[in-house]
């Protein structure tokens, strides 16, 4: 089967998946107890008249599948409808996927370019001395919780003043020149980078050492050195290549975080990203910008998959795509 | 992926209030002693911020100009304050659509309206008006405007400009429909006449004395919003929204959006043509900038200020204490401005009515208990309001009897004070109803049942949780037994408005200082909010079980909302606070105190118990 046919193939089995997954968001949300009226109900200054207005603009008034029908019908003619706020659904996501954009690549970037060159390092100088160092290291990355590290460097950044506290531009962002504004961005950037980097750091550095080590006991590496290939090519043209595949799959996940992988530190740091906007929209119960980023998550993740395998295929011929 | 995330956060912020209460534990377990006591002298040792008496507005006229001038020290011109919001931010800026409350502030910021509060005096004083007159009838009021002042892109602000607001947008139930709600008088709004350029008449159907102040509401340019309105109330309700380019604003107020970057801060910049003018009539105001970041929570907003970022700070609980130690050796000064208008109390479902299917929404035994005046009385008297305000606001608050506010202009004088703790005169009330206690001390009624009822809260409020454990503990002594179980405040919610299945619960509702009003959807018979008794449409055909003080509560709040005479007014409301004091359905707990730190950096700050810390904004100046 070739690449294309493979991946139309794809696409259409993602469509029931994707709406078998709306129908079971939309009803676990219309399940959850929360109430988008509690707090108005609960204002002596908000008339019943009032009340009732508000629920026919948010659609309450309809039976949950006639919710569910409307949405769906709007959501394939591409519009996400409105947020509770009366702003488009699509106006808000795309306020904030940019910075999360931003946030989710920069990180990913340095955890593997930092990553890859460390685990290799490491597998090659197995139980020595810097091998058990990075162990500990990591060790200590994969255990601490982010949420945890992301408040301990917050503390830090108060007491030091070296670090601003949360946000991505300052006060005087318009006025900079564009070196300026790279740079500013980039001293926002640093501690959240910091927090989402050092978990991932540490897994994937201990996968690349524990991939390699395998590899390298690999009888066609003994026949590789056997046959008199020098150590440099046996190590990066065979070895490190073979190791490398499983991390292609990982890659693909990477991409399904892309957009909400970072909540938790977006969060703690103030970040205005797309994962603070969701949490937000969860506990008001918005449910257009509830379903979309849902959705968007979905999608993600069928794209993330999508991309490992055809990754895959491209870095490993022997792999068939049917 | 992201239930996990979710699932972390929940464990993170479990494992915070785990913390926090684990603190109130500890503060707990000391015994009601003089630690206490002393606790609460120490917080309260900064005194409350006075209104110290000065002298009202003054209109003078400069170049055919009408500019107000202002009260404060002449100041210096430049500087920016920074201060800070919780929360999502605004979601509009368009003030006749805001729901909540940052998006009005933020619309009220740049859009002023025909009147305003004087933050001293809490008297109505003219802003965009120049004069209010009412008429002997009580029911017309002619308001002159001000000549020569301007909208932001150089047009006059005239009476044409106001009658559109009001009959245009607010009459003709654009945007925001509780402003209609709120100036409805039997279900008629107001007339608004045009007589000239620079003259409006209102008139009410009837006399309605909260109507000088519902004067406020901003007023809008007719010659930018006038073909918007045109096409229809969705088109209104997304305009001047929060992706509105800053330029496409055409303002009154003291400053105007310069920009928005959505969940991180709101930059605005100073109205240069404001008719606000200083002692040595420069115009105002002094500051060249106002910036508000938008932060997620409480914890953020407390390192922001101790970072240098914000400028002022509403301080909190426990961080009255540590802030007010830290306050000597740092750059902030703290202020108290005294109780907010929130109102904590317990209140006992007196519903006495059948639902749909013809079974009480109350127990009956209970509702004997709830509807026996002594019992909520012996209640009453059982609390210990004091251990509360010391142990689970830090004692940054005060007790409270009253269902007006602290803060509140209408306070009843004589009932503030209230009573204190008296298990004694509780159990004695207890005895004269009946009620006994059996051998190990539980409470019966007179028929021998055991006093045992359920007291829910919205779970997630530490405050209110701790408090709900006093409560129990208090009514414990009572030998009551109470079942305490903090609910999710939607379900809670849903309780009060449409189950109605429950028998006492904590709660808070915010007041207002100025006009007590407001309080007629809780207060009236057939009110939304009417609590403890909670009448549901169909209940309203037909109202039987009505009793005599709640009809006396209709007649005050109808007589008081048609008394413009502000001696007559207090009179009212100072005999509806006795009712509800003496009938205890809803038994007030306590309110917390507003306490803030800001720079010193700044001049002219006057803090008022009306006004709040920033309420002469246009005076405020950057010393050096």
């Amino acid at each position: 089967m070739s690449i294309p046919v493979y991946i139309l193939k794809r696409i259409l089995q993602a469509i029931p998946l994707l709406i078998i997954v709306s129908i079971m968001s939309f009803a676990i949300i219309k399940l959850s107890p929360v109430d988008p009226l509690a707090e108005l109900k609960l204002n002596p200054a908000i008339s019943p008249q009032t009340l009732e207005a508000e629920k026919e603009r948010l659609g309450l008034n309809l039976p949950v599948y006639m919710q569910y029908f409307k949405w769906l019908t709007s959501a394939l003619q591409g519009d996400l409808g409105i947020s509770t706020s009366g702003e488009k659904v699509i106006t808000r996501l795309m306020e904030r996927i940019p910075n999360t954009l931003l946030l989710t690549t920069s990180s990913i970037l340095l955890t593997w370019l930092i990553a890859l060159p460390i685990g290799i390092f490491a597998a090659l100088r197995w139980r020595s001395a810097i091998d058990r160092i990075l162990t500990v290291l990591s060790s200590i990355g994969m255990a601490i919780p982010s949420f945890f590290f992301a408040l301990l460097l917050l503390i830090f950044a108060v007491k030091s003043g070296w670090f601003p506290i949360g946000g991505l531009t300052s006060v005087n962002f318009d006025k900079m020149n564009i070196f300026q504004k790279i740079l500013d961005v980039a001293h926002h950037l640093f501690l959240p980078v910091l927090v989402l980097s050092t978990a991932g750091l540490a897994g994937l550095q201990r996968q690349v050492r524990g991939n390699l080590l395998d590899v390298l006991e690999a009888d066609y590496v003994k026949m590789a050195r056997a046959k008199g290939l020098p150590e440099n090519k046996v190590i990066y043209k065979h070895a490190v290549r073979n190791a490398i595949n499983p991390m292609v799959t990982m890659l693909g996940f990477e991409f399904a975080a892309l957009l909400s992988g970072a909540a938790l530190t977006e969060f703690v740091f103030q970040y205005p990203g797309l994962g603070r906007l969701i949490l937000e929209a969860v506990m008001k119960l918005d449910i257009n910008l509830v379903m979309a980023s849902l959705m968007i998550g979905a999608i993600m993740l069928i794209l993330g998959n999508l991309l490992a395998d055809i990754l895959l295929k491209l870095v490993d011929p022997r792999i068939s795509l049917n | 992926m992201k239930g996990k995330y979710k699932s972390f956060l929940k464990i993170g912020l479990i494992s915070l209030l785990a913390a926090f209460s684990l603190k109130a534990c500890l503060v707990a377990d000391i015994p009601e002693s003089n630690i206490t006591t002393e606790k609460n002298n120490e917080n309260n040792s900064f005194e409350i911020a006075s209104a110290k008496s000065v002298r009202p507005f003054k209109n003078i006229e400069i170049n055919g100009v009408d500019y107000i001038q202002a009260r404060g020290k002449i100041g210096k011109f430049g500087g920016t304050l920074y201060t800070s919001t919780i929360g999502e931010g605004p979601k509009t800026f368009n003030p006749w659509n805001a729901k909540d409350a940052t998006s009005s502030t933020m619309g009220e910021l740049m859009f002023d309206g025909l009147v305003a509060t004087d933050p001293y005096t809490g008297e109505v004083v003219p802003q965009l008006a120049k004069s209010i007159k009412v008429l002997p009838s009580n029911k017309e009021y002619i308001i002159t405007l001000r000549k020569g002042i301007k909208w932001s892109d150089g047009k006059p602000i005239t009476a044409k400009d106001v009658v559109f607001t009001w009959n245009d947008i607010i009459i003709a139930g654009y945007g925001n429909t509780s402003m209609l709600d709120s100036i409805m008088v039997n279900g008629k709004p107001p007339k608004v006449e045009f007589i000239d350029d620079y003259t409006v008449r209102f008139i009410t159907p009837e006399p309605f004395a909260p109507f000088l102040r519902i004067l406020g509401q901003s007023i809008a340019p007719k010659h930018i919003l006038e073909p918007v309105v045109k096409k229809g109330k969705k088109e209104f309700a997304s305009f001047w929204g929060v992706s509105t380019p800053p330029k496409n604003f055409v303002t009154s107020g003291k400053f105007k959006l310069k920009w928005y970057i959505p969940a991180q801060r709101v930059e605005f910049v100073k109205n240069p043509d404001y008719y606000v003018v200083d002692k040595k009539d420069q115009k105002l105001p002094y500051l060249d900038n106002y910036i508000m970041y938008i932060v997620g929570d409480l914890n953020n907003q407390v390192l922001k200020f101790e970072a240098g970022d914000i400028d002022i700070l509403g301080v909190r609980g426990s961080n009255v204490a540590r802030f007010k130690e830290l306050e000597k050796n740092s750059d902030y000064k703290m202020y108290n401005l005294g109780p907010n208008t929130g109102t904590a109390f317990a209140t006992f479902n007196m519903n006495r009515k059948k639902d749909e299917n013809g079974k009480y929404y109350v127990n009956p035994v209970k509702q004997k208990w709830f509807n026996d005046i002594n019992f909520r009385k012996a209640v009453d008297y059982a609390i210990d309001r004091e251990n509360m305000v010391s142990n689970v606001l830090h004692g940054v608050g005060a007790p409270l009897f009253t269902a007006e506010s602290y803060s509140s202009m209408y306070l009843n004088h004589k009932l503030k004070k209230g009573h204190p703790k008296n298990i004694d005169k509780a159990k004695e009330l207890l005895a004269k109803s009946g009620f006994k206690w059996n051998k190990s001390g539980k409470l019966l009624d007179k028929d021998n049942n055991k006093v045992e009822f359920n007291l829910y809260t919205n779970a997630g409020n530490t405050e209110r949780e701790a408090v709900g454990v006093m409560l129990k503990q208090d009514l414990e002594e009572l030998g009551m037994q109470v079942n305490f179980k903090p609910i999710e405040f939607n379900v809670l919610v849903g309780k009060l408005n449409n189950s109605l299945d429950w028998d006492t619960i904590i709660i808070a509702l915010t007041g207002s200082s100025l006009e007590p009003h407001g309080g007629k959807n809780v207060w009236t018979s057939t009110g939304a909010l009417h609590l403890f008794d909670q009448r549901k449409e169909k209940d309203l055909k037909n109202i039987a079980d009505i009793r005599e003080w709640e009809k006396e509560l209709d007649y005050l709040f109808n007589l008081g909302a048609k008394t413009l005479d502000i001696d007559k007014r207090r009179e009212i409301y100072d005999r509806y606070q006795e009712i509800v004091y003496n009938q205890a359905p809803m038994v007030y707990l306590y309110s917390s105190l507003r306490i803030f730190a800001i720079r010193k950096k700044f001049g002219n700050i006057n803090p008022t118990k009306l006004g709040g810390m920033m309420h002469n904004l246009e005076e405020i100046y950057l010393k050096e």
